[in-house]
């Protein structure tokens, strides 16, 4: 018998055009005890089929089909009916702990409300229960997080209490939408662990939605591929990943990056001259507020970078990795003048001793592109105008269209405005900007980390195909590690500000990594399993 | 939050007074008015204008007369009024009163009107009852008082002939009978108040009825109703309570207006009179008195929303 069971269902949203179509002809059944994979880029749907498993439908939505929990059908229960079952026989946990828990209410709060209004406890009952399920999630002192708000709890505590009130009342089906995406790769992993171990406790029927095709090849039963509403595969992960038999799901599983799958081939020359050196670079952030400053008191500072110390050779592609918070940003700040910074830099053979120092040589030279382009273009600007300023910035002699040309974009883009681009493109005419200069090393901070898969494999094989014509050195920044590994000729680890460790790409594969951080780094994250393509 | 800060913020509260006497005592200065001739009229005789001047000390340097005038402030004495010969406190603290009384009626009255209509709007938003709500905030925001004023009087004490249109009687002599003259006053500022905060209340609930935790709480089974008053509506109300603090401001530059044309003897009048006579103390003590009182409630507000959103961490 299958707990959850969606057939033929499509859905159309309303809009002063007409419909626009978002899922069509969906079937799909999970059994208890199952979980099912459902896979999409952005925009596919999967979150729509979410909400239409919650019927949690805006008013233009117009469907066909049926969804049914345990036999009983969705689409035609009363709103009081549904009221009773979300929560109770549905649960669902949400991408982001941070925004889907309420700011102003207690973590203990949140989680009782459900135990109270479910199952018909009092509320000293459901405070008690509410305890119980705090350690049954693995926190830690459940009594004293009852009582914290949601500001005082990590990322990964909250995803935990977000995660207890899911299955707080024993659901027959529950909904996880993204809830490792907002995490730290330690974190998530950690996530992951607890999502197993209560899955095989209560067998619940489980649909697991994620961008992210690897993390679904290791906690899935079965995989649904949805692209552009229509499941394209489905199937046992086993069966999907070994024969792909639909096109795009190929094209998919040939995105997701593999450790062992080099894109950069060479190295930078030996011996050469370091293009950049830093020595013991540190960041403060917090400075004394002015009426303090009067009263002769001082706030405590917090570091963001503790004496950093590196090189990059000319040519060089340096991967710089660690969890949010470990100074991995700070240091792209600091390197372009957007922190002050105490310690050095030395570029070029001079030395950058501040802010003062970075002339117009300097910033020509090291440019950075943003994790999102969203906000880094100006939204009111046409991306002519945002590429020009760097040329009549600098003096390159470059034109517009071969900047556009150059990062793969027709040259009518000229024209348009960020908005009428893609995420992709967006990122794209940010990355031809940070070119125009003909700059000698790009910080890339994070830069793929909001696009979808077969995007940032398009992306990142412009960045390989950039430096190869350019020479340029590359400081990139990600949390990605199968992605560094690919691309990066040594590794940066940065932990809490500090640098831990700095490895060689050979070594890493050799030797294997000697700080134990970084060997948590890459548990955290095993690549991916192999497919045959 | 720490009592330093409570201590510091007390101490802002009472260097923004002393920047303001010094202010207020600055522009009586410059006021083209003699407090002797004032005093004793035109006709004076030289010697009774110069033994007054002596006696208030009028031909002392300024900041001498600056330091007396403070001193005196702080042990509760504002001077002596030019006008009446009467010291200022006293008749200033009963005017105050009333003015306190039709300023609390006045919120009271805006709380109960515009928190129910911006949540009826917020949550029957793009539907008739919302439009009508912003129609009315409009054409409330947009007259000035005293034309809302006139059209109030003109309805309800000519036409209708239901209330008094001017006059004061206290509360505490005849509560309905002060509540009756008092009625107009309160429902002329209340308008624009109302309109006002009904639609930020609006704009804010809607804003947190797409939040990602309110979805969430719908999501786990909630009523509309519980995730309404347990989740959306706390949030949605804090942005409301440093709204309400500022119009604390414009509510006593509406006092001034409204009072007049009631005549309501409150502090506004009361300001209206002094400066008309050049009542310098008067002055000097009503305008210190307003910033007193605006200094206070938002020093309020802000320890409301500490108390309400356990994220705001002053320090």
């Amino acid at each position: 018998m299958n707990v959850l069971e969606v057939k033929g269902y499509g859905l159309d949203y309303a809009t002063p055009t007409g419909f626009v179509r978002a899922l069509d002809s969906i079937d799909l059944a999970i059994a208890r005890g199952e979980v099912l994979g459902l896979v999409g880029e952005s925009g596919s749907g999967k979150t729509s089929l979410a909400w239409a498993i919650m019927r949690h439908l805006p008013p233009r939505a117009r469907e066909q089909g049926s969804i049914s929990l345990a036999g009983q059908s969705l689409m035609t229960a009363t709103e009081s009916e549904i009221a009773a079952i979300r929560g109770r026989r549905i649960g669902m946990v949400f991408q982001d702990p941070s925004t889907s828990l309420n700011p102003t209410l207690t973590l203990g709060q949140q989680l009782a409300e459900v135990l109270a209004r479910h199952r018909g406890l009092t509320r000293r009952q459901a405070w008690a229960e509410g305890e119980a399920m705090m350690a049954r999630v693995g926190l830690k002192q459940p009594a004293a997080m009852m009582r914290r708000y949601p500001h005082e709890a990590s990322g990964g505590e909250k995803q935990r209490v977000v995660i207890a009130s899911a299955f707080a009342c024993q659901p027959e089906c529950i909904l996880f939408d993204e809830p490792t995406t907002a995490l730290d790769v330690v974190t998530a992993r950690q996530i992951l662990d607890l999502f197993a171990e209560l899955q095989a406790e209560t067998a619940v029927a489980s649909l697991y939605i994620s961008h992210d095709l690897a993390l679904v090849s290791r906690v899935a039963d079965h995989v649904a591929v949805l692209h552009r509403g229509r499941l394209v595969e489905q199937g046992e992960v086993d069966a999907v990943f070994d024969a792909p038999r639909d096109d795009y799901t190929r094209r998919l599983l040939a995105a997701v990056p593999r450790p062992d799958h080099r894109l950069m081939t060479g190295k930078p020359a030996a011996g050469a001259e370091p293009l950049v050196e830093v020595e013991r670079l540190s960041v403060h952030y917090g400075r004394t507020p002015f009426l303090s400053a009067l009263a002769g008191r001082r706030t405590a500072q917090v570091a963001g970078n503790r004496e950093v110390s590196l090189s990059v050779q000319p040519g060089e592609i340096l991967g710089i990795v660690g969890e949010s918070g470990s100074g991995k940003s700070t240091l792209a700040r600091a390197l372009t003048g957007l922190n002050r910074f105490e310690g050095a830099v030395r570029f070029g053979g001079r030395r950058i001793a501040g802010r003062r120092d970075m002339d117009r040589g300097y910033r020509r030279d090291v440019q950075i592109v943003f994790q999102h382009p969203d906000s880094s273009l100006n939204p009111r600007q046409r991306v002519r105008e945002i590429l020009s300023r760097p040329l009549t910035l600098y003096g390159g002699e470059a034109r517009i269209e071969t900047l556009l040309e150059q990062v793969r974009l027709p040259a009518a883009y000229a024209e348009r405005f960020p908005h009428q681009l893609s995420g992709g493109e967006k990122q794209r005419v940010a990355i031809a900007r940070a070119f125009a200069s003909r700059p000698r090393l790009v910080i890339c901070d994070e830069i793929t980390s909001s696009l979808d898969v077969s995007v940032q494999a398009a992306v990142v094989e412009l960045l390989v195909d950039l430096q190869r014509r350019n020479g340029t050195a590359y400081l990139f920044i990600t949390h990605d590690l199968n992605l560094v590994r690919q691309l990066a000729h040594r590794i940066a680890v940065m932990y809490r500000g500090e640098l831990v460790e700095l490895l060689d790409i050979d070594d890493l594969s050799t030797t294997g990594p000697r700080h134990p951080y970084t060997r948590k780094l890459l548990d955290a994250v095993p690549p991916p399993r192999e497919y045959k393509s | 939050m720490s009592p330093s800060y409570f201590v510091k913020r007390l101490a802002l509260i009472v260097y923004t007074l002393f920047v303001v006497s010094l202010v207020v005592f600055g522009i009586t200065q410059v006021l083209p008015a003699d407090a002797a001739v004032m005093l004793l009229g035109e006709n004076a005789t030289p010697d009774a204008l110069a033994a007054i001047r002596d006696k208030l000390g009028l031909d002392q340097p300024v900041w001498v007369q600056y330091g007396h005038w403070l001193w005196g402030v702080l042990q509760g004495d504002f001077g002596v009024s030019l006008r009446t010969g009467q010291p200022v406190a006293p008749v200033l603290l009963e005017a105050l009163g009333r003015s306190l009384t039709l300023a609390v009626l006045t919120i009271a009255l805006m709380l109960v009107l515009a928190l129910p209509l911006g949540i009826v709007a917020a949550l029957r938003r793009g539907k008739l009852a919302d439009l009508l709500v912003s129609i009315v905030s409009y054409v409330g925001v947009s007259l000035p008082e005293f034309v809302t004023a006139t059209l109030i009087v003109l309805v309800l004490a000519d036409w209708l002939q239901l209330l008094p249109a001017t006059g004061f009687v206290p509360l505490t002599e005849n509560f309905w009978d002060g509540l009756a003259h008092l009625a107009l006053p309160v429902l002329t500022v209340s308008v624009i108040l109302i309109a006002h905060v009904s639609r930020m209340v609006r704009s804010e609930l809607v804003d947190v009825l797409h939040t990602d935790y309110v979805r969430a709480a719908r999501l786990k089974g909630l009523s509309r109703r519980s995730v309404l008053f347990h989740h959306a509506l706390h949030n949605a109300l804090l942005p409301t309570i440093t709204i309400v603090a500022l119009d604390v401001g414009y509510l006593l530059g509406g006092v001034i207006v409204v009072e007049e044309i009631f005549a309501l003897p409150g502090i506004g009048r009361h300001l209206i009179v002094a400066i008309q006579t050049r009542d310098l103390p008067s002055i000097q003590a009503g305008a210190l008195i307003m910033a007193a009182t605006y200094s206070v409630v938002n020093f309020m507000a802000d320890l409301a929303y500490a108390w309400i959103d356990k994220r705001i961490q002053y320090g």
